[in-house]
């Protein structure tokens, strides 16, 4: 028995152990498809040397690209294609997962120096938390850096300097909806919160999901509560400010509270397996016209157009509609960025890229292959007149009356990272608006003691 | 008589160096991280707050219950199902290797597969589960969906997977027994039921009291199942400590993660040693 006793002694310490040092190391593996990186590296520094001899051609490369699985590429492959002709620049494509298995991939990569040349996140706040100047190229002294709009560029700058090129055009956090389904029941566009929910009894009533709930993935869940940023930037212009400042909170504002209430009010019109449908689920759905309504970014639209072509103009969008009829308006979300590795062999090629990523060339390029979700963020680029239906016709008259604001995340770094849960939770209807709200103030204050900030 | 100490102690070494190395140092100085906000570049040290915030936040402290919850109850049905399956697996049955290949069977498939195919099976409306309640009249039930079932979904995977090796440890256990034992208890007239409780179960306890601390801290401990089911949700109703820790390193909170680890360290202490004393004091010399 001695020997059992031992034995046993010896297990507990090494489970206990492992406990607590296992866990860290597990998160710093991450995930084990990140680790192809390295091969793909050690090849091309070879064929690097061989090019450097012959100085006048274009020197051929290859710059590894980091990114979500779940953006949609076709537009940045065709940019991709003509670099490759022009350029001589290779662009390998590493896949990532997205949200916070995401987060956790890229935040490892790059606290290990393994980061690939090229990263691509998000820009606002979540850039904020991965301290940028430590590890991305400051691109605020380049020539070309002066083509970015200057929206975009308060997005990924961080103390006067700019880190990002924006990766795909700007989108918005809206509602989608079947213009088939609203022709069927015979709806009109809802220009308030109340009508809105008309619809929604109306399509609910008629034996159909009226709003699209997809969270599975847990941030879909978010859309519908950011995306009611206009409604709070209206009714209380300072919110941002006051918010990254500690004086207001969303559970004692009755602008931000508002936000809450409206997500709380859709738990009655989801889709009874919403916990369990996903975001590619989603665009299916909405592409068949299965359901009436999704708060969601308007990136889907070209997900779905590249899953279903011209299915995609049976979607229109409108802005998360508020109070008042006459002040209806869009909140806009930056688009991911593409980010420079500073600590790159290669951080000449990578300029060369970023630059040309922006070029009037590319941007051809990338419209030729996959229709923008909104405005490019490059100043005097146009959209193509091919844009999708939602885009041309419904967004645009929000961009052309000036109705639209940036959503919080791009106005303050403070940003709850359990905000989807907590809007998952919500919108499901297990918590009220009055806990959701406090539960994201929470949350923020972790964000804001992080950041430093001195918030009560 | 020193210098023969001092030769014995040299053996020691190298076994101590690396238990240092790569077990003492990291925990020293995870508790030191644990009190303070850093980041890659610096810290503040800030004390208790990280602990008091996560004790005091609803989203960071409902996943020590859960842990708990989940490590009790996993280490219960294993312990309990396992026996009863080794039993009938160690009697006079033809198919007895097959059966034993298909209950361990499940605990060779990877975590994370095992999630995904679970989570699929637990599909609200597509799922086999509610298809099947349903052509039996049963109304369907929303097995990770519902905050109240959730946690219990995935406990009732993690044994499915895990009840084999709690199996295996109760066979080598029960083989072990002198058969003499069982002859003269049949002599004596006990019946199957009577062996089972004075000879099988007093002298399988070594083999108990492993399968305990091992499903118990095991469960304390989980992660991979529940990331791969339910990713903490629906809203935090399956979060468990090692989630949270997870979470909040996404977040990039590296000193509130930390002291989650630390957490968890206290926590698998506090409930697994005393334990294991309780438990080898029982045991039958």
């Amino acid at each position: 028995m001695k020997l059992n006793k031992l034995l046993a002694s010896v297990l507990v310490i090494i489970l206990a152990a492992g406990g607590a040092v296992g866990c860290s190391s597990k998160s710093d593996a991450a995930d084990p498809s990140a680790e192809t990186s390295s091969a793909a590296e050690a090849a091309p520094a070879a064929s690097n040397e061989e090019a450097a001899d012959k100085k006048t051609e274009p020197k051929e490369t290859t710059l590894s690209l980091l990114i979500d699985g779940d953006v949609s590429r076709a537009g940045f492959d065709a940019v991709a294609a003509l670099a490759k002709e022009k350029l001589g620049i290779t662009v390998e494509v590493e896949i990532r997962p997205g949200g916070a298995d995401g987060d956790n991939v890229v935040k490892t990569r790059l606290a290990s120096g393994d980061m690939a040349d090229l990263c691509a996140y998000n820009s606002g706040s979540l850039l904020a938390a991965l301290n940028p100047s430590e590890y991305f190229i400051d691109i605020s002294k380049e020539d070309w850096a002066s083509r970015l709009d200057d929206t975009f560029v308060s997005a990924v700058a961080i103390n006067g300097a700019t880190y990002g090129i924006p990766m795909a055009s700007a989108q918005a956090g809206a509602i989608l909806y079947s213009k088939s389904m609203y022709k069927e029941l015979g709806l009109t566009v809802p220009k308030t919160w109340d009508e809105f929910i008309a619809n929604c009894d109306a399509i609910k009533a008629a034996g159909k999901t009226a709003i699209l709930g997809t969270f599975a993935d847990s941030w879909t869940a978010q859309v519908l509560y950011l995306g009611d940023h206009y409604n709070v930037a209206a009714k209380d212009p300072n919110f941002a400010k006051d918010f990254e400042a500690g004086k207001t909170k969303y559970a004692s504002s009755e602008a931000g509270l508002n936000s809450w209430k409206r997500l709380a009010a859709t738990s009655a019109y989801y889709n009874k397996d919403s916990l369990a449908t996903t975001y590619d689920d989603g665009c299916d759905i909405m592409a068949n016209g299965e359901a009436g309504h999704w708060a969601m970014l308007t990136q889907s639209l070209s997900n779905i157009y590249e899953l279903y072509g011209d299915k995609v103009n049976d979607i229109g969008v409108f802005g998360i509609p508020g109070d008042d009829p006459n002040n209806q308006g869009l909140t806009v979300w930056m688009p991911t960025a593409i980010y420079g590795n500073k600590n790159s062999d290669k951080t000449e090629d990578i300029l060369r890229f970023m630059e040309f990523y922006i070029s009037d060339e590319a941007l051809n390029a990338y419209a030729g292959a996959v229709l923008p979700d909104g405005p490019y963020c490059v100043k005097g680029y146009e959209l193509p007149d091919t844009a999708y239906d939602a885009v041309k016709n419904d967004m645009q008259a929000y961009f052309d009356a000036g109705k639209t604001v940036t959503a919080l995340e791009f106005q303050t770094p403070v940003k709850g990272p359990n905000c989807p849960a907590i809007s998952q939770e919500c919108a499901a209807g297990l918590t009220s608006a009055e806990e959701a709200a406090a539960a994201y103030d929470a949350d923020c204050l972790k964000q804001a003691v992080q950041l430093g900030l001195d918030w009560k | 008589m020193d210098n023969k100490k001092m030769y014995s102690g040299w053996f020691l070494v190298p076994a101590l160096t690396i238990f240092t190395l790569f077990f003492i140092v990291p925990m020293v100085v995870s508790l030191f991280f644990s009190m303070t906000v850093w980041n890659f570049t610096d810290f503040k040290f800030v004390g208790l707050d990280n602990f008091k915030m996560f004790f005091t936040e609803k989203s960071l402290n409902i996943s020590i219950k859960n842990t708990l919850i989940y490590a009790v109850l996993t280490c219960g049905l294993k312990v309990v199902l396992g026996i009863l399956i080794a039993v009938f697996l160690t009697s006079a049955i033809k198919t007895k290797n097959i059966l034993r290949s298909i209950v361990f069977f499940p605990n060779l498939v990877s975590t994370i597969a095992v999630g995904i195919t679970f989570s699929a099976l637990m599909h609200p409306s597509k799922g086999l589960f509610n298809k099947v309640l349903e052509n039996i009249g049963v109304p369907a039930i929303d097995w990770l969906g519902n905050i109240q079932i959730a946690l219990f979904s995935v406990v009732g995977t993690d044994v499915w997977k895990g009840v084999g090796v709690a199996t295996v440890i109760y066979i080598a256990g029960i083989q072990s027994i002198d058969k003499t034992f069982y002859e003269a208890a049949s002599i004596d007239g006990a019946n199957s039921w009577k062996q089972f409780l004075n000879i099988t179960l007093p002298l399988c306890r070594p083999a108990m009291n492993s399968v305990i601390i091992l499903a118990f801290i095991g469960g304390m401990r989980t992660f991979d199942l529940i990331w791969a089911m339910t990713g903490g949700g629906p809203g935090f109703a399956t979060d468990v400590v090692a989630s949270i820790v997870y979470k909040q390193y996404a977040a990039g909170f590296y000193g509130l993660s930390t002291a989650g680890n630390v957490v968890m360290f206290i926590l698998i202490a506090v409930f697994a040693f005393p334990l294991q004393r309780y438990l080898l004091s029982k045991e039958v010399n």
